[in-house]
């Protein structure tokens, strides 16, 4: 296709942890990119998108694959790419002006017309009157219509956003979104490309041409979604009202599945449950809001209405699930009546149900078989981390510590001194 | 397993047994040479303690330059936590304190050893213990001021919500302390004393081998085992020496910093995710130990049982007795605010002010005295010398800065770099310059380079590693993102630089500048006055005027030299140091 301004072949990626840990981010990612077209990728935290983003930008090497512009393969910062990011990054020593200019200075232009093309994109973002301020002196919606005319001003074919509405408030991030929009509708500069990386729905929505939903363990793409609706787009039509349903059950699935992917039986009593890293106190929260609203509740419309991030709201129910505390068929998360015990409970009462969940998982079985080998009940933190490395290798296994840790002290199956960095069996419950 | 475990069991107790074992020899030898110190400090005064240069007496002396530099930690710690604390709490005692500390910075200390000196040798005639106090209070003033300004701010910066927890827990002003204060400002603390402790290093070696006016004091420790073999230009001893107090400041990093460092790691108030990354392995050797895990659970019970609920016959005696205290100190309070009252307002309030002024003006007088034999001719030498010093410090300070702030960049950019070099440059910046003056000499004098310049580059060796230390700080803290920018941006390297770089680490350079600052004016007492191999070199400078005046037993020059050197440096201070510090604050900070 002649329309491609950049190709991402077969590319890979994995970082290593200070501990010599290896851990795959990206995996077998293959995708164009068109003149003319937002893409928006979607994706919950850890699906490796700003990854992407920083090795389609050249600022981060990929482990294998290529970026490609027509056959010319690219290494290092990529010429073609601007780059807006979510903290804004500018220059605190520089005016707004000169913060814009900086983005002209390899071009070698000519006083006069590099003069033009600042004045030109501080108007276009409407920063007029703000040229001889210092950063520091605007307001974080001000800093990131900077961040834009900065890349603006560059006009180079692709202008890649990496969450660039997050780190503002939510009236803020609405008027800067629409002005997006109208920028790159009226073609001010030229027919951009525009990448966008983002965790918000509606966002994507309202703004991709194409949008790529992104998985997680490791990063990869799960589906690609068109979306012709013609902008600029109205939230309330039935086709858009549509589109962010199909995103929604495509999202839900990706974080709880309903139906298990088939796993041989052999792997299946070794596999061991990937816990959320998510505060136990928090899931008891969403719980407590799901048995307010009648035990039923649409899981993107509670999103909406705790103000938290869809994706957040999916993993703590994925965690409620794990606890058997609730149910999630399709979207809806239902509360199961374990769920109900445990709210009826007080306190304790909750801690021995948690307790007893925790020891049915795989994940404290085990961990519980290898502190029993040991004389006084207790490991090392080294010790642990290397037992979760060899039984989960694909996660973060300080992280997973971290939760695991924090969820079994809830539930006082496990505790762990931090002075002497050891985890040791709880042994209060078993006498109660 | 159970019999594998019985085997690790057995093993690790026995790696507990050696572990003791070295923490017991540890203890044994540090009293040995206590003791035998002490013994000398009672022991009939001489102006010439013979050193011995053999190799086999260096961990004697090292021993005793080690305790030395400990007493008077010991004691800038308690003075720290003393008037630091009163300066925090008390507004009339903060407005004495504050000017006080600030002075104590700028001025270079060194100078006054000589009064120190004869001073306290005419409180103790009898034995060396005047000299001794002498080193160690020259010691504990080149590094108190620094320690308590810096306590005085954590204090100051403690979160108002602890404030109002301890009013509502109705805490006592002691527990407020032990429990909110001194936790909070713990980090901060360990890190002055770190860095203080190591600048110790630089007086020490100066003050245990000192001459005025043809005699000489000698204390037996490293820095009086260098001069001799300076003296005697005995190469094999001068290396010795610097090996010497090389591996003394390493393993005081080591042994004794880097632990508590780790430790204090728990009383940061951010949530720290990597704290149990890098625990050095001392700890993990003492956390093996018997007798200090043995420590750690009896004070656990002192405060455990400290912090037990008294029986009720108790509790009741105690509010009593401190309500009847309370009660008379609210009469004493009155009955002073009633006396205040008929005391102009303007007064009171200005009267800490008036006391400093005071004090200055009776100073002055005492000073004017000392200085009035001085005639026009030798004030002219000295506005002279004080030029040329100037020079020299601003000199030092600008070839320190061009090849310490590329590399601190360099080095500061890349993680994998800073992890191997930053304790390197932080023993090199603790390691006392002056003991390797006469390493340096040998080569100036092989380049043919004078004296006037040549002293210059031995003030240079000092103040270097304070620019690089802060630089490559301030370097490994740049955001991802702003170098991100810049490298898709395609800058020219230059343009990073000018750009990105330079101004990132513009308010560590400036920390860097000023503490190197202070450093260079003390170095230059040293540095322009130089005993080598019965040679005196000398060159014009103000630094050299003191040295010569105390040479001399000229006390009207040495007075009226170091009232110019100061009044100089502080001068400095108000003037161009703290207007870089305005900028550095206000232009050149990169808040996310």
């Amino acid at each position: 296709m002649d329309n491609t301004v950049l190709e991402v072949k077969n590319i890979s990626h994995s970082f290593v942890l200070d501990s010599g840990q290896k851990i795959k981010v990206l995996t077998d990612i293959d995708l164009s990119l068109y003149k003319g077209e937002i893409l928006a990728i979607l994706g919950p935290s850890g699906s490796g998108k700003s990854t992407l983003l920083r090795i389609i930008s050249g600022l981060l090497a990929q482990s294998s694959g290529q970026v490609l512009n027509g056959d010319v393969e690219l290494h290092g910062p990529n010429p073609l790419v601007s780059l807006v990011f979510q903290s804004f990054a500018l220059l605190p020593w520089f005016t707004v002006y000169e913060n814009v200019e900086l983005g002209l200075e390899s071009l070698k232009l000519s006083p006069a017309e590099t003069k033009e093309r600042v004045k030109r994109a501080i108007d276009i973002v409407g920063l007029e009157g703000f040229e001889e301020a210092y950063p520091k002196e605007l307001s974080g919606g001000m800093k990131q219509r900077v961040g834009i005319a900065r890349a603006l001003a560059m006009q180079r074919p692709i202008l890649c956003m990496d969450e660039p509405f997050s780190a503002l408030d939510v009236l803020t991030a609405e008027t800067l979104r629409r002005e997006v929009l109208n920028i790159w509708l009226s073609g001010q500069l030229g027919a951009k490309t525009v990448v966008l990386v983002t965790h918000n729905i509606i966002e994507a929505a309202s703004l991709g041409k194409r949008i790529l939903v992104m998985g997680t363990n490791p990063g990869h793409i799960r589906v690609m979604v068109k979306n012709d609706l013609p902008y600029p787009r109205d939230e309330k039509t039935n086709g858009f009202k549509a589109l962010v349903e199909n995103l929604h059950d495509v999202i839900t699935e990706l974080l709880i599945p309903d139906t298990p992917e088939w796993v041989p039986p052999a792997l299946l009593s070794s596999s061991v449950e990937t816990l959320p890293n998510v505060p136990i106190n928090e899931v008891v929260g969403l719980v407590e809001v799901i048995a307010r609203q009648g035990g039923r509740a649409d899981s993107f419309l509670m999103a909406n209405h705790l103000r938290k991030d869809f994706s957040q709201v999916l993993f703590l129910a994925k965690a409620a699930e794990i606890l058997d505390l609730v149910d999630t068929p399709k979207n809806f998360i239902v509360l199961t009546d374990l769920g109900r015990k445990f709210l009826a409970g007080d306190v304790n009462r909750r801690k021995k149900i948690i307790n007893e969940v925790l020891k049915r998982l795989k994940i404290c079985q085990m961990l519980e078989e290898e502190l029993r080998k040991v004389e006084d009940y207790s490991l090392g933190y080294d010790d642990v981390i290397k037992l979760l490395h060899e039984w989960q290798p694909n996660e973060n296994s300080n992280t997973s510590f971290e939760t695991l840790i924090q969820w079994a002290r809830y539930g006082e199956l496990f505790g762990y001194n931090a002075d002497t960095q050891t985890v040791y069996l709880d042994l209060g419950q078993d006498n109660t | 397993m159970y019999r594998a475990n019985d085997v690790d069991v057995r093993l690790s107790s026995v790696r507990n047994l050696w572990i003791d074992l070295l923490l017991l020899a540890i203890f044994l030898v540090f009293l040995y040479f206590f003791v035998s110190l002490t013994r000398h400090w009672i022991s009939p005064i001489q102006t010439n303690v013979a050193i011995d240069l053999s190799l086999s007496s260096l961990p004697k002396y090292s021993f005793y330059s080690l305790i030395r530099a400990l007493i008077a930690y010991v004691c800038s710690l308690i003075f720290t936590l003393i008037f630091g604390y009163f300066a925090a709490k008390n507004k009339t005692a903060e407005k004495i304190i504050l000017p006080l500390l600030d002075i104590g910075q700028s001025i270079p200390v060194v100078g006054f050893l000589p009064g120190l000196v004869l001073g306290l040798i005419s409180v103790f005639p009898k034995n060396n213990l005047g000299l001794e106090l002498a080193c160690i209070i020259m010691i504990f003033t080149g590094q108190v001021w620094n320690m308590t300004f810096s306590y005085y701010a954590s204090l100051k910066a403690v979160p108002t919500q602890f404030h109002e927890l301890s009013k509502v827990l109705n805490i006592g002003w002691f527990k407020k302390l032990t429990t909110v204060e001194l936790p909070y400002s713990f980090t901060n603390l360990v890190w002055n004393s770190l860095m203080s402790m190591a600048g110790g290093w630089f007086f020490l070696t100066i003050c245990e081998s000192f001459s005025l006016s043809d005699k000489n004091f000698v204390l037996p420790g490293l820095g009086s085992y260098m001069k001799l073999a300076i003296d005697k230009q005995d190469t094999v001893a001068m290396w010795a020496g610097v090996l010497a107090m090389m591996a003394v400041i390493i393993s005081i990093d080591f042994l004794f910093w880097r632990p508590i460092l780790a430790w204090s790691q728990k009383f940061r108030l951010e949530d720290a995710q990597d704290q149990t990354k890098d625990i050095p392995f001392i700890m993990l050797l003492l956390q093996d130990s018997n007798i200090v895990n043995w420590m750690v659970t009896k004070f656990n019970e002192f405060s455990t049982w400290r912090a037990t609920p008294k029986p009720a016959s108790q509790i009741t005696l105690q509010p009593l007795v401190f309500e009847v205290g309370r009660k008379q100190a609210r009469s004493v309070i009155s009955r002073m605010g009633r006396l205040k009252k008929h005391i102009p307002d303007v007064i009171s309030e200005r009267l800490p002010h008036m006391l400093i002024i005071g004090l200055l003006l009776f100073g002055m007088i005492y000073v004017y005295e000392l200085v009035r034999p001085l005639t026009l001719t030798q004030w002219k030498q000295i506005a002279l010398g004080t030029m040329a010093t100037t020079l020299r410090v601003v000199a030092s300070i600008v070839l320190a800065s061009l090849w310490a702030i590329p590399v601190g960049i360099w080095i500061g950019s890349s993680p994998k770099l800073t992890k191997f070099f930053q304790p390197i440059v932080q023993v090199a910046a603790s390691f006392p310059a002056p003991m390797l003056y006469p390493l340096v000499m040998l080569v100036l004098i092989e380049l043919h380079i004078g004296f006037g310049f040549g002293s210059m580059f031995l003030m240079l060796l000092g103040v270097q590693w304070y620019v690089l230390f802060n630089v490559l700080a301030g370097a490994s803290t740049i955001s991802l993102e702003l170098r991100d920018t810049v490298n898709l941006m395609g800058l020219s390297r230059i343009s990073k630089w000018k750009k990105l770089y330079l101004p990132s680490v513009f308010p560590a350079t400036v920390t860097g500048w000023v503490t190197s600052a202070g450093g260079a004016w003390n170095a230059s007492i040293v540095a322009e006055y130089f005993q080598y191999g019965g040679k005196t070199l000398s060159t014009l400078g103000l630094g050299a005027m003191i040295s010569k005046a105390t040479d001399t037993g000229d006390f009207a020059m040495l007075t009226g030299c170091l009232l110019v050197m100061c009044t100089t440096v502080i001068g400095l201070n108000r003037s161009v140091w703290h207007q870089l510090y305005y900028i550095a604050e206000n232009r050149f900070k990169y808040d996310r």
